[in-house]
């Protein structure tokens, strides 16, 4: 019974298919609000369901060049990878079930989406895939930093702890040095999505698609499948070990979902007030800025906690 | 004599006999060579393994003769700690003799191959089991110079590395001498299993550095690194896996485990010295692995690298973080082998390793491309890999040590992991993935079988220690730190495996529901509708990472860094020109100057004999 139930948990709520659906409700409301900022209608509630269904109904079409298996293995790699997360993050809140460690767990998981992304799009033998894949593991190299950085403030402000569950128990915001590392982890996770200014990689006006050129159907389907996932799962990543957690329980659940609001808002805002950067531009960002932000705030916390200031 | 002691002895001595005869065997002798070294190989497995199976903790004592206090004895005996280094020891030499079987085939200094790879075995097998400090240093040497003669048959310009090799290991040997020698003068011991040194005084911490240098030296961390790049520029690929990717590994960092857990009691500084060594080899080592553009370079940083993972976790004094350190070595000597092994299988194929020229052999070597994808991953630290475990070992004994500068180590680890993945996104996308390059376009299979089955086996040994990785941790690491670390986080990995399954069959079902494989259509790339020639449209992968190389202040780093200023190994070839410069303006064939000095000498033996 017990293992049912578990199964039921990790398949239907809170775990897969409620995040793939919240998921694809999120990329209908990013869509949605992108579309009133640049006073359009914007689509219909339920197009992204539209567009997965109608992806799978079409033709697939593989490289001539290039490794095939590794070409449609690709896509299922990130999407695994991320619904692993999503699983994790909500199944946290739901049965208070935490294992010391787990935060190093899903930000390494956190790493498969762009990972398979990369991997396809070398597969697939297309020089602009190449291009796209070499400016995603760059990009990734330029955030992970900054991320890290801000991980292991909230790590230090959170007494030494690396489960989720005492991480999401203290929220790191109330503090100046909390709300810097917000922003960090925010613009990292901006990065992450692949939204602009960080789109490099994609650059559908200058290297159309860059890695997802070469996918068509099916593989594409799970590909935006896995974009949506993310949307939804990073958002709750930052409310887990920064905002003091999502919450399944009375008002809490309201609570959650305006945090999960705010957050998703603000991504879409940054994403549509913004232009493309060179990736040399982002790596500077990143590593010269955004590290600089986060030690600033590292070093605000180890004040802080010197000399007992809270607020710090 | 008991036949455990035997089985022990034979271990360490049949290696050098087979050695002797293969030296006396005509070098036109097909296949004897190598079914030798393949027999002796596969008996000293079965006798490491014996002793590993059934835990068998022997000892035997040879006194050879004894001066004052000053006892010189043959002293071995097993523990669980070095039947295990012992195992894997035997282990990858078997590998890697089987490998040789085709590799070496029809090469040129075939013979002295084979006699020095088992010498290297029985060398370390001696280092391994000896107890008798001056016993563990001559085995030691005896790996040392095996080293030398094997990186020799890379045949032409291949004494060059060999000689930066035997250079830098030799002056660290030379330090380890040193450190016995005041090791004895202060405990007045030369027994590994008894003495227990507190670090109190200048000469004690000077005896733990270098000592220390020794080992990280053999191991490759920085700054005494710069041999190993050297070493990989000619030698066979299978010599790079089994010396300086395994055994030196497995070598060093057991002497750094044995000195930081078992003979010395070491101060916070000290720790802190390894872990700053361990932190900057992490990072550093990977930053130049980024750029280069050859695949022998590439894994030589890499193993730099990853030493820098061990230093750092046995660095941190911490039960988990120690066995974490070891646990890393395994994985490390594990994948590190394979992926040598891949390069190996490639050169083996084109006849070549530059990552410009290849591209697109995933297809025409299969096995070679998933066992390189999978050891790649491992060390990039994928989870569920055996690479991910080790490092998540390591960075919780950071985090548990609770203090605020370890966190500093950890962001060095979690960020040099990135760029370990990064670094072998560019090897799988050059080699592999891609377009076919012309060179490439000529392979049509995979390598051999006899080549195929080490590179597997590693490959499956990575998944093995990622998944079920209590097994291992049980198996080798707790026994030998001889304690079980508490707060281990449990990873529930065979959970995750059966979510990560069902993911894919989601993912599956997802393919099936789109009828996608009736419907798949083969169409060549779309390039903005154009029609690029076959040259054009390759992207080689080594410039993925230029815009990294030419950002300030990076780039200045890496041109000094080119010009070998920060080698220590030239900074004492400049010494030592300077002093023979010096020397030189001595002589300049005056009389009257040579008199001068004479006069003088005599002035101040004088002196001295007056005060």
């Amino acid at each position: 019974m017990d293992l049912l139930l578990t199964g039921v948990y990790v398949l239907f709520f809170p775990g897969f298919f409620t995040i793939l659906f919240l998921g694809l409700i999120s990329s209908w409301i990013e869509r949605k609000v992108t579309a009133r900022v640049q006073y359009r209608k914007g689509p219909p509630l339920l197009q992204p369901f539209y567009d997965v269904i109608k992806l799978l109904g079409k033709e697939t079409i593989l490289p001539a060049q290039g490794s095939r298996l590794v070409f449609v293995l690709a896509p299922l790699l990130g999407f695994v990878g991320i619904s692993l997360v999503g699983v994790i993050l909500m199944l946290q809140p739901l049965l208070q079930v935490s294992f010391v460690g787990d935060l190093i767990v899903v930000v390494y998981l956190l790493t498969l989406p762009s990972l398979a992304l990369i991997i396809g799009g070398a597969a697939s033998g297309n020089p602009l895939a190449s291009q796209g894949a070499s400016r995603e593991m760059k990009l990734v190299l330029a955030y992970e930093l900054p991320f890290l950085i801000a991980i292991a403030l909230i790590v230090y402000k959170a007494g030494f702890k690396i489960d989720l569950q005492s991480l999401s128990a203290t929220p790191v915001m109330g503090s100046v040095s909390g709300i810097l590392a917000f922003i960090v982890v925010l613009l990292c996770v901006q990065a992450k999505l692949g939204f602009t200014p960080f789109d490099i990689a994609e650059a559908e006006t200058e290297i159309m698609s860059g890695p997802y050129i070469e996918y068509s159907g099916p593989l594409l389907s799970v590909f935006k499948l896995t974009q949506s996932l993310m949307l939804f799962t990073l958002p709750v990543f930052i409310i887990t070990v920064l905002w003091g957690g999502i919450h399944f329980y009375g008002w809490g659940i309201l609570w959650s979902a305006v945090k999960y609001v705010v957050i998703l808002v603000i991504i879409i805002v940054i994403k549509n007030t913004n232009p493309r950067i060179r990736i040399d531009q982002a790596l500077k960002f990143f590593w010269v800025y955004c590290s600089l932000l986060a030690v600033i705030a590292f070093g605000l916390a180890v004040v802080g906690r010197a000399y007992g200031i809270a607020w710090l | 004599m008991k036949l455990d002691v035997l089985i022990l002895l034979l271990n360490i001595f049949l290696p050098f006999a087979a050695a002797l005869l293969l030296f006396l065997i005509p070098k036109k002798v097909k296949w004897l060579q190598e079914l030798l070294t393949l027999l002796v190989t596969v008996f000293c497995l079965a006798g490491a393994f014996r002793f590993f199976l059934f835990n068998i903790q022997i000892k035997y004592t040879l006194l050879l003769f004894s001066l004052g206090n000053f006892e010189f004895a043959f002293d071995i005996g097993t523990n669980s700690l070095n039947s295990f280094m012992l195992l894997f020891t035997t282990g990858f030499a078997f590998l890697i003799s089987m490998y040789s079987l085709r590799y070496m085939k029809g090469k040129e200094k075939r013979k002295s191959y084979y006699i020095f790879l088992l010498t290297a075995l029985g060398g370390a097998s001696g280092v391994f089991v000896s107890n008798h400090l001056l016993v563990f240093l001559l085995f030691w040497e005896v790996v040392s110079i095996s080293l030398y003669f094997l990186i020799t048959t890379g045949g032409k310009g291949s004494r060059q590395g060999a000689t930066k090799t035997m250079a830098m290991i030799g002056a660290a040997d030379g330090c380890l001498l040193l450190g016995i020698g005041i090791l004895w003068y202060i405990s007045q011991l030369m027994y590994l299993d008894v003495i227990t040194l507190p670090i109190n005084s200048w000469l004690s911490a000077a005896c733990f550095v270098l000592l220390m240098i020794g080992a990280i030296t053999k191991a490759g961390a920085m700054p005494f690194h710069s041999w190993v790049p050297k070493a990989a520029d000619k030698a066979p690929a299978p010599v790079m896996a089994l010396l300086p990717a395994s055994i030196d590994k497995l070598l060093g960092i057991y002497l750094l485990f044995i000195l930081c857990t078992k003979v010395f009691i070491l101060p916070q500084g000290l720790l802190l010295t390894l872990m700053i060594i361990g932190g900057i080899t992490i990072v550093a080592a990977v930053m130049m692995a980024l750029v280069q553009h050859r695949l022998p370079h590439l894994l030589s940083y890499h193993a730099i690298s990853q030493v820098g993972y061990m230093v750092l976790g046995i660095g941190t004094g911490l039960p988990l973080g120690i066995a974490g350190g070891l646990f890393h070595m395994l994985n490390n000597a594990i994948y590190k082998n394979c992926l040598f092994l891949c390069a190996g299988a490639v050169e083996h194929k084109t006849g070549t390793t530059e990552l410009e020229k290849l591209g697109g052999l995933a297809k025409a070597m299969p096995v070679t491309f998933i066992s390189c994808l999978i050891a790649a991953l491992s060390i990039s630290g994928v989870p569920l890999f055996s690479g991910f475990v080790s490092k998540w070992l390591i960075y919780q004994g950071l985090i548990s040590g609770g203090h605020g500068y370890l966190l500093i180590f950890l962001i060095a680890a979690m960020f040099g992991s990135a760029l370990t993945l990064a670094s072998f996104i560019k090897v799988i996308y050059s080699v592999f993935l891609g377009r076919t390059s012309s060179v490439s376009k000529k392979v049509k299979k995979d390598v051999p079988l006899s080549m195929q089955l080490p590179m597997l086996v590693l490959a499956l040994l990575c998944i093995l220690f990622g998944v079920w990785y209590t097994l291992p941790l049980n198996a080798f690491i707790n026994p030998a730190t001889g304690t079980v670390p508490a707060a281990i986080g449990s990873w529930n990995s065979i959970l995750a495996v059966i979510l990560l399954a069902g993911g894919l069959v989601i993912g599956l079902l997802i393919y099936l529901a789109g009828r996608m494989f009736k419907k798949a259509r083969r169409g060549s790339s779309y390039v903005g509708g154009e029609e690029l020639p076959a040259e054009q449209a390759r992207v080689p992968g080594t410039d993925f990472y230029d815009s990294i190389r030419s950002m300030q202040p990076l780039s200045a780093v890496y041109k000094i860094q080119e010009r070998g200023a920060l080698d220590p190994y030239n900074w004492f070839g400049r010494l030592g020109l300077w002093c023979s410069g010096l020397l030189k303006k001595i002589h300049n064939g005056m009389l009257p100057l040579y008199t001068f000095w004479t006069l003088l000498g005599m002035g101040i033996l004088l002196l001295l004999f007056i005060l």
